[in-house]
């Protein structure tokens, strides 16, 4: 059981300051997962909490205690790195003791523990064989279980599927998830820049840009109300469409937007209207996008099919906009093949179309009804 | 046609091929030739008689007798050996001992200013031990170390700490960190993470470096001359020139004296060859 309270913390190197100023509070048996792209200070936070790097400014309190000065080994945290860092002249068996060893644990619970967590892990018959000897996904496991033998009350995981394969990660991913599920009080954080771990595994995620946070919530929170753009293209895959506008006129409780592409929209101003001329972005995801037959009502956008991946139970259309440089991205189901220069009409659920000021900024008002203008 | 020309390009890059093949084998099998016949021929003059070694001296002995090498062996090579073994030993196992800590201490420790320690330490290669060797002599009789073991193993551990360290610390850099900070995670002091860690790691450097000593200590004359005078503190080199100079006439026994002190090092040599290929590449190559 611990909970973790991140305050104000920050990371320097010499002149160069990677965490501004982070402020996270984590419940005890929590499943978090640190995301963002390289570079972003998700691995920093990660070794601060740790031990491995110190903190220039903040607290880090476990339990009510302050951990700034706490040795490593005396926080109660485990930590399985992203290269496994098992010791390659050590067998399984001493790469899982070693740290029991080290703080003089009596031989017989050594092995009990080992024996247990290698059980656990299926890993009791290669416990004689040195790391060299074990495939990707048995060494992971080792990592884990040598994570495990100490009892910790902190896991944490740095980018620890990283080096596996596709299929294998798949398997480690769900192995994972269940060793959550079979140990409710570790608090596990997870650090990962691949969103479909961070969607399955996480209770919370925090995303993180340039040593700031900038947002955290549970994986359906963050897909459905993104607080801001770098979330909203950071998290989905393939990221969200953005469609440049202007604000064109107001009337009560209503905002009309003229986009780039030539389209109208019109939203409701429940979160403070903005002035008209203000530049605002409003985003679809490539998956809640409709493509409708031509002749039906309401259609929003009209563009041509440049490019089409077919990846079996779905594809992605690559789809040039009149006055718009990027492609937009729409995932169809296979049930009608594209293909190039066709022309096609698509439009969204007023639900699914997310609202960005100039500063990028999620606006909460919805959309109205979408209609189309003479392109 | 084309077929025909292509088979005939073929042929001629495998002619090409085979011949470079045999004049590297022959280049590698000459180099053999000209390294170990001088001592194939040695140790077969071991065997001789004077008259023998004079009068047919790149004939094979008449017969196998190993008078001569007892001869040696009585005559100081045993205390030689025995000397030079103490001091070869004792002073690999303080030269690989001390320049290992200063490595780990110069590639993991967040000591500021770590470069110009690391200048201080290499800068140990530039210093010459025949300018060191007066006020040396002084040290060392001051010390009352003056014709003991103590002062060669001293003298060849400090001059030799700046090579050790400097091919074990190439070597350490080249070992990942999170090694280090996985056994932090487990609670290892900085002094188990060296034991226990770092240093199996770095076996084959190691052993490198015990065969490079062992090869100076072995051979060094200089030190053992100036810092030894008994004849039972005399290392090899020391003992065979007084050898020499007591059977100056009596080549089959000195050849036989050289044999002897030669073998024990090649034996060492052949037997980590592997480990010492290994160690100076990985330490180079990372």
């Amino acid at each position: 059981m611990a909970d973790l309270s991140l305050r104000n913390i920050r990371k320097a190197y010499a002149d160069l300051e990677v965490l501004h100023g982070i402020d996270l509070e984590i419940k005890s048996g929590e499943f978090i997962v640190f995301v963002g792209p390289s570079g972003c200070g998700k691995s920093t936070l990660l070794r601060s909490i740790a031990g491995l790097e110190t903190i220039t400014s903040g607290d880090l309190v476990i339990d009510g205690e302050r951990m700034n000065t706490v040795a490593p080994c005396k926080r109660g945290i485990s930590m399985v790195f992203q290269s496994y860092a098992l010791y390659p002249h050590m067998t399984v068996y001493e790469n899982m003791a070693f740290g029991l060893r080290i703080a003089r644990a009596p031989k017989a619970e050594i092995d009990d523990r080992v024996q247990k967590a290698a059980a656990i892990l299926q890993l009791s018959k290669y416990l004689k064989r040195l790391p060299k000897a074990l495939s990707g996904g048995q060494r992971q496991r080792v990592a884990i279980g040598r994570a495990i033998v100490r009892n910790p009350r902190v896991f944490l995981f740095d980018e620890p599927l990283s080096n596996l394969d596709a299929a294998l990660r798949v398997a480690t991913r769900i192995e994972i998830a269940k060793l959550k599920q079979s140990m409710p009080d570790v608090t596990m954080i997870y650090v990962t820049h691949d969103q479909v771990e961070a969607m399955t595994l996480a209770d919370r995620i925090v995303v993180f840009k340039d040593g700031n946070i900038e947002q955290v919530g549970t994986p359906l929170e963050l897909y459905k109300r993104p607080a801001n753009l770098f979330v909203a293209q950071f998290i989905g895959s393939p990221a969200m469409n953005l469609l440049e506008g202007t604000v064109v006129g107001k009337s009560e409780g209503v905002m009309h937007l003229m986009l780039e592409c030539g389209a109208a929209l019109d939203v409701s101003a429940d979160r403070g209207a903005l002035p008209v001329g203000e530049r605002i972005s409003i985003g679809i995801r490539p998956e809640n996008t409709q493509i409708t037959a031509s002749g039906e009502s309401g259609p929003v956008l009209t563009g041509t099919v440049d490019f089409v991946e077919y990846l079996g139970e779905v594809q992605i259309l690559y789809v040039d906009l009149a006055g718009s440089a990027q492609k937009y991205l729409i995932k169809a189901a296979d049930e009608k093949t594209y293909a190039r220069t066709d022309t096609i009409r698509f439009t969204a659920r007023a639900h699914d179309i997310h609202l960005f000021d100039a500063k990028g900024r999620s606006i909460a008002g919805r959309a109205l009804e979408p209609r189309e203008l003479a392109q | 046609m084309s077929v025909s020309s292509q088979s005939r390009e073929t042929e001629r890059t495998d002619f090409v091929a085979v011949l470079a093949k045999v004049c590297l084998v022959a280049f590698l099998s000459s180099l053999g030739v000209v390294v170990l016949y001088p001592l194939f021929w040695m140790a077969l003059n071991g065997f001789k008689t004077n008259a023998e070694i004079f009068g047919n001296p790149f004939a094979l002995p008449s017969g196998f007798s190993i008078a001569n090498y007892i001869s040696a062996w009585n005559q100081g090579i045993r205390n030689y050996i025995a000397t030079s073994v103490i001091v070869t030993l004792g002073s690999a196992v303080c030269t690989v001992f001390v320049s290992a800590w200063t490595a780990y201490g110069l590639t993991r420790s967040k000591l500021p200013g770590k470069p110009f320690f690391v200048g201080i330490v290499l800068g140990g290669l530039m210093l010459s031990p025949t300018v060191a060797v007066i006020p040396l002599v002084r040290m060392m009789q001051d010390l009352g170390l003056y014709n003991t073991y103590w002062a060669l193993i001293i003298l060849y551990t400090a001059f030799r700490i700046p090579f050790t360290t400097f091919l074990i610390r190439a070597y350490m850099l080249g070992l990942p960190r999170d090694l280090d900070e996985a056994a932090t995670m487990d609670g290892a002091s900085e002094g188990q993470i060296f034991w226990r860690v770092t240093l199996p790691l770095c076996k084959p450097i190691l052993v490198s470096c015990v065969i490079l000593h062992v090869l100076f200590a072995w051979n060094e004359y200089l030190f053992a001359m100036i810092f030894t005078s008994g004849a039972d503190l005399q290392t090899l080199p020391v003992g065979l020139t007084s050898i020499m100079a007591k059977h100056g006439t009596n080549y089959a026994v000195v050849f036989a004296a050289m044999t002897l002190s030669a073998l024990p090092i090649v034996v060492t040599f052949f037997a980590a060859q592997r480990f010492f290929i290994r160690g100076l590449a990985e330490g180079i190559g990372k």
